[in-house]
């Protein structure tokens, strides 16, 4: 900031402009510097102390380049079956072994992790936008409208969602896109009803009321001081969403109901290694395990660490 | 009140309490705060002594380093707490355990935290009982019975059943004193017992803790920001500042002579002092230091108008006023009120208001709030909550019109519907002829400029997320006034007016003090060049030398900008402050309405004279009447019939609750009270007594 | 409390009603209708608008709704033609099983969840924390099926400690009476869901810690321990008891899994089963059931917070 600490333009009498030492009125007040920090700064600095999140966020980042980067450096042939290479250990020409159809695991593992991320991430991104659509509607326009369509939010969070996941695959068998759509339709409801209790709070918050005062219509209200406050419960809900939407992914693999061969995902990897488990074939189970277990903990530190990112302008109190 | 000031030569009480050299720190993350810094202080059996500062000067972490509750990261450092001979830092946690709740109880701010709301209230007191004596279940309980009674809960055996949420605020002080008492501890420290609490239920509670003293012989540690609690309620007083005792004295000694010249600035700072005098007043510039950064020096000097180079070189002891009529008068400050030679202090006479006939801007008529009360799946209306009950007042231009009640009593209410933010149930609000009510659509958003709103919470008013330009340039945006460039110029003009520098426009809200923060409040409200701003409690959040800064700053402003204010607040001085006329509400009613000098000083309303003989005064040489205000708020869902306030009233006959009173004119004119017995007015008050 | 409760038991059955909607609805989106499914992918028009007609499936929805959910009140949930057998019988025959199963699992987890969040929450930022919170955030960021195929893995075919296998037994007596058999798969929830309860239990206890009331009982001279256990304990465990019953559609999607694991013959494996052969009849009754069970759970949750929380109870 240039000149935040300017030229004082004149002092009122007796009362010497402090803005540098703010807040010492509480009794832990902050400490003193001249620099004006944003509520983003000051978010980054909380997230990046958070240590966990930073290794979360490398983590994703790896695996991210791992499975896109990756089959581009370390080529696999995963189409073709080869029964003559079914089943081998690790080593050689292939560090992680190979499975059942001769595909190379390690190629696989970066193969099957391209469609759990990308449904995981398009999943989690449309329940969001959805679900924050809904929740802001819901919330907005209250009454018996809201009424109406928060019990239907309780409603569709009353049935197990595992069980609502196979009926939707059994009946329809999807593909990538509409398992993307499935598992959007079943993580929306958290958004919906997170978005709409903050946007309630929200609106009955004195700086939103402050702009009635000023004759600002209620659509100002919303895009300039609503939506902006409420942006930071999306984002740490998406990221905890991409987490549960690798685990469904994943539970429909292993229950065969995932994407069709030779199309996979670490789901589906994990499935295949179910039928080898008394053979001792420990390098079909590991690996894709431990994907899942990793990139699901990354954001779900992530979605820790941007809560309490989002949390510090609580802090300035 | 005080024991044994003026009696012969009785033997001395024996010292319950002997602070000497305390120190304490705070360890946070980055850094070490120093709360407590060198605190000495003693008080005697039956003796109490206040102890006085803003917030963060340490006062309650002395009160906590005593009872050694320190917050996480607080660590005693230095000195020694003796209580009755024995040195409490040198015990082991299992020893100290022991004393507190039944050598020392505490009383806490906040009455509605400070309980456990799944445990029942007998419990909770037969708790510290059974903590510190051998007693069976059913001896423990009746000793909650005894102690509730003591503390003044009717049915106290029906009671003890009962769950914190049943409670009033006030009653569950008294439940909160009733614990610390459970053992008659020889000590009881309050921290701001009553800050939290309404004016009246504050009155109660602090001569209930002056009965028990009496009554116990305790003796009592009372800590506050408010030098009125301290004059009606302490023997001897410590001044506390950045966590230092800076003057010690008797109480009558300090308000008449104080010598520190913080203690003086304090004093400066109160409404009350200001009285009708038409002089601003004297606030104390900028903030206390910050405590984690190394001190040398008078730790006040940064502040204070009479510093020189020696108050900045070394720390100035705690010396004796010389030939002092009481002893023990205490002052740490190289230059003091009595012996430096007397500066003109520069009291700013506010300019004269022009006695021009005044024009009506706005008008209140039969203006009524109902707000439903609903029950069941079906959200039925079950009955309605009357928060606002046929009020009427007018409001000249340039003027500033002083709203006074206790919570609940409908005042917020009223100022939200003088600016539009709710629509009234009846009863129209005119702004120059205008009904705020109709300010619907574009054109009436465009009129809505005419009035605006300062709240109360200046952080949760301001939006977290914006720096304070855009904050105040919003109004002009939302309006459409001017360009971008001349928005500009407007927020730099604003940001003088108010005081802040220019720089300040980069500033996120939670980067500004609560002062500086309501300064922001106060130049939105004056962007759009309203004729009207209703300031809902701009003061009540701040500490006092910060709320002279804001009252100063609204004075002023009024004089160059010919604004109108509505003034809401619980507080009678910072009403009387700053307005020409007075409305006293209770429970949605406005009971007394007049100038507001004519008000203060000779109120006919019962309810009014109780409000103003509740504030403990600043002259702790008046004698306070019993309470005159009676019990607690009823509810506004089911008001009394007839007069509203008859419930509480130690006046009140048959026709109070048959008949509602109506305004009628008493005393001098423009000056208005609804009730069938008014009190009597001309000649001297018959409620300012002096003692002799 | 009784207007509380009153209140919850019509709002229940609110959702209720939206339960069966979308389980109704859900029975029309299959391909071809239930005619299809009962008759087969080979079934020709004619015998589809017969079984139609005789099914009352030619209808208008809204009446067609209105009979189903007479029909599900009387306790038809209808009939698999897969196992030959009423919807109804089966879940009678299963359900029990699962309710034993989830309950061991239940209790053990809560059991151990509040004293580790409570330490955790003590001993914030100490090595048990941490460990704690590492564990957890591991245990819940792991899909319960890899969890339980790694116990399976490491306790019964590599250490052979535990048999890998579920109790086979027809009835729960049966299957209690096989203690060894029930360890994995309640070691398998039970760790899945220590990781969520005891990182709730621990935010929950640290709000307690600074509260106000806490500084007033110690200021009365109780201990630390007395403070924690009989002041603090109860008031976390008030949002405890919603969690829990929020976290019931959760659980019995990993009972699902386990079930399936495991070969545990409760309601899970049967509904995956027969998701296999598209039973739909099966698998909207489970649902439905499904449905109603986290619907009552939630109202026991309910009762529990109202019995918790004494400002609830006017």
């Amino acid at each position: 900031m240039p000149d935040s600490m300017g030229p004082n333009p004149g002092p009122v009498p007796g009362d010497a402009p402090v803005i540098a030492g703010a807040a010492v009125d509480e009794p832990t007040g902050g400490p003193v510097d001249g620099e004006a920090r944003s509520m983003f700064r000051l978010g980054l600095e909380v997230f990046v102390q958070n240590r966990l999140a930073v290794v979360g966020a490398g983590v994703i980042v790896f695996f991210l380049l791992f499975c896109f980067v990756g089959p581009l450096i370390y080529h696999t042939d995963q189409v073709h079956t080869n029964l003559m290479l079914s089943n081998g250990a690790p080593g050689g020409a292939h560090p992680f072994g190979t499975d059942a159809s001769g595909y190379d695991e390690l190629g696989r593992l970066m193969y099957g992790g391209q469609a759990s991320l990308e449904v995981g991430l398009a999943a989690a991104v449309l329940a969001s936008v959805v679900g924050t659509l809904y929740g802001a509607i819901a919330g907005y326009l209250g009454g018996w409208v809201d009424s109406v369509m928060m019990r239907l939010v309780d409603g569709g969070f009353a049935i197990p969602p595992l069980f609502l996941l196979l009926v939707l695959s059994a009946i329809f068998h999807p593909n990538r896109w509409e398992m993307i759509v499935i598992i959007a339709a079943l993580s929306w409801l958290g958004a919906a009803r997170l978005v709409r209790g903050e946007a309630l709070s929200l609106r009955v918050r004195e700086y939103v009321q402050a702009v009635r005062v000023m004759g600002g219509s209620s659509m100002r209200a919303v895009l300039k001081h609503v939506a902006p406050n409420a942006i930071g419960t999306v984002v740490v809900f998406a990221s905890f969403a991409v987490a549960d939407a690798i685990l469904l992914l994943a539970f429909l693999g292993y229950l065969g109901l995932g994407l069709q061969p030779p199309q996979t995902d670490w789901g589906g990897m994990l499935s295949d290694a179910i039928n080898y488990i008394n053979s001792g074939y420990w390098w079909l189970l590991y690996p894709p395990g431990i994907a899942i277990i990793l990139v699901a903990i990354s954001f779900n530190f992530l979605g820790d660490a941007l809560r309490d990112a989002f949390e510090v302008r609580l802090r300035g109190r | 009140m005080s024991v044994g000031l003026h009696s012969v030569q009785e033997p001395e009480p024996e010292m319950v309490l002997e602070v000497e050299d305390l120190y304490t720190e705070i360890y946070l993350r980055r850094r070490v705060v120093h709360a407590v810094d060198g605190v000495s202080l003693s008080i005697r059996a039956g003796e109490t002594l206040g102890i006085v500062g803003e917030s963060g000067c340490g006062k309650s972490m002395t009160a906590m380093s005593i009872m050694q509750l320190l917050p996480p990261g607080g660590h005693i450092t230095g000195g020694s707490v003796r209580l009755g001979g024995v040195d409490l830092l040198s015990l082991p946690e299992s020893e100290m355990r022991k004393r507190r709740g039944s050598d020392i109880g505490m009383i806490f701010q906040d009455p509605l935290t400070s309980l456990n709301p799944t445990m029942t209230i007998g419990a909770q007191i037969a708790e510290a009982v059974h903590l510190h004596r051998d007693v069976s279940r059913a001896k423990a309980m009746d000793r909650a019975v005894e102690v509730l009674d003591m503390v003044g809960i009717a049915q106290a055996r029906k009671r003890i059943e009962d769950y914190p949420h049943q409670f009033s605020g006030g009653m569950r002080q008294r439940v909160v004193i009733a614990i610390a008492l459970a053992c008659e501890p020889r000590l009881l420290i309050a921290d701001e017992p009553t800050t939290a609490l309404d004016v009246t239920i504050q009155a109660q509670i602090l001569d209930l803790i002056e009965r028990l003293r009496r009554e116990l012989g305790m003796a009592v540690m009372l800590v506050t920001h408010d030098l009125g609690v301290i004059a009606g309620h302490a023997d001897r007083v410590s001044v506390v500042y950045a966590g230092r005792v800076v003057e010690n004295a008797g109480t009558d000694d300090l308000f008449a002579r104080p010598q520190h010249r913080y203690t003086q600035a304090l004093f400066n700072a109160m409404p009350e002092r200001a009285g009708d005098s038409g002089e601003s007043l004297l606030n104390i510039p900028g903030l206390p230091p910050d405590l984690s950064l190394p001190q040398t020096g008078c730790r006040f000097a940064a502040r204070c108008q009479f510093a020189q180079s020696d108050c900045r070189a070394s720390y100035p002891p705690l010396e004796e006023v010389a030939g002092s009529r009481s002893p023990g008068h205490r002052f740490a400050c190289f230059h003091p009120v009595g012996k430096t030679a007397p500066i003109e202090l520069v009291r700013t006479r506010f300019a004269e208001r022009n006695n021009v006939e005044p024009v009506t801007l706005l008008q209140v008529e039969h203006l009524e709030k109902d707000f439903p009360i609903t029950h069941g799946v079906l959200q039925r209306k079950i009955g309605a909550v009357s928060a606002v009950a046929d009020v009427s007042f007018g409001v000249s231009r340039g003027r500033t019109f002083g709203l006074v009640g206790e919570s609940g009593c409908g005042k917020t209410t009223t100022g939200r519907l003088l600016c539009g933010l709710d629509l009234p149930t009846n009863g129209v609000v005119r702004v120059e002829g205008a009904d705020v009510a109709r300010w619907k659509g574009k054109e009436g958003r465009r009129r809505r400029r005419s009035v605006q709103f300062m709240f109360q919470d200046s952080y949760a008013s301001l939006d977290p997320r914006m720096r304070i330009g855009s904050i105040l340039r919003e109004p002009l945006e939302i309006q459409g006034i001017g360009n971008r460039r001349s928005q500009e110029k407007t927020v730099r003009e604003l940001l003088g007016s108010v005081g802040l520098p220019y720089g300040a426009r980069e500033r996120y809200a939670h980067e500004l003090s609560g002062g500086q923060r309501q300064r922001v409040g106060l130049a939105r409200a004056l962007a759009l060049e309203p004729s009207l701003i209703v300031a809902d409690e701009p003061v009540s959040a701040l500490d006092v030398s910060v709320q002279a800064q804001i009252l100063n700053l609204m004075r002023e402003l009024q004089n160059t900008r010919d604004v109108t204010y509505v003034l809401i607040s619980h507080d009678l001085g910072v009403v009387r402050y700053l307005s020409d006329t007075i409305g006293v509400m209770y429970l949605g009613k406005l009971v007394e309405i007049g100038p507001a000098d004519d008000v203060y000083l000779h109120p006919a309303h019962p309810y009014t004279h109780g409000l103003i003989e509740a504030i403990p005064g600043v002259d702790p040489s008046r004698e306070r009447q019993a309470v005159p205000v009676l019990g607690e708020l009823p509810s506004a869902a089911n008001p009394p019939s007839g007069c509203r306030f008859r419930t509480r009233c130690p006046f009140a006959q048959e026709i109070c609750a048959l008949e509602e009173p109506v305004l009628e004119p008493t005393g001098t004119a423009g000056h208005r009270v609804a009730c069938h017995f008014p009190l009597k007015t001309g000649g001297p008050s018959p409620i300012r007594y002096r003692r002799t | 409390m009784i207007g509380f409760l009153i209140r919850r038991v019509l709002q229940a059955i609110v959702v209720l009603f939206v339960v069966s909607v979308i389980t109704f609805i859900l029975l029309h989106m299959l391909p071809g209708g239930e005619a299809r499914a009962v008759l087969g992918v080979k079934a020709t028009p004619v015998q589809i608008a017969a079984f139609n007609h005789t099914n009352g499936l030619d209808k208008s929805l809204p009446v067609q709704y209105v009979e189903w959910l007479g029909q599900v009140l009387q306790g038809h949930l209808g009939y698999s033609y897969h196992l030959n057998q009423t919807v109804a019988s089966l879940i009678a025959e299963k359900l029990p099983k699962t309710i034993v199963l989830n309950a061991i699992a239940l209790i053990i987890s809560v059991g151990l969840a509040i004293p580790i969040g409570i330490r955790q929450a003590v001993k914030r930022n100490k090595a048990f924390d941490y460990a704690a919170t590492g564990l957890s955030f591991i245990f819940y960021s792991s899909p319960i099926f890899f969890l339980a195929l790694v116990l399976v893995l490491w306790f019964s075919l590599d250490l052979g400690w535990l048999p890998s296998e579920a109790p086979q037994s027809g009835s729960v007596v049966g299957i209690l009476s096989q203690p060894t058999e029930l360890v994995l798969p309640v070691l398998t929830l039970v760790l899945a869901q220590i990781a969520l309860f005891s990182r709730y239990m621990r935010s929950s206890f640290m709000d307690g810690l600074v509260q106000d009331y806490v500084r007033t009982a110690k200021a009365k001279g109780a201990s630390d321990l007395r403070v924690q256990y009989l002041h603090i304990l109860r008031n976390s465990l008030i949002p405890m008891a919603t969690l829990i019953g929020l976290s019931l559609p959760g659980i019995l999607g990993g009972a699902l899994i386990v079930e399936q694991v495991f070969n545990y013959p409760g309601m899970g494996l049967l509904f995956w089963q027969e998701a296999q052969v598209n039973d739909y009849p099966v698998l909207l009754g489970v649902t439905l059931i499904g449905g109603a069970a986290t619907v009552v759970g939630n109202l026991i949750a309910d009762v529990l917070y109202g019995v918790l929380d004494p400002r609830v109870r006017y």
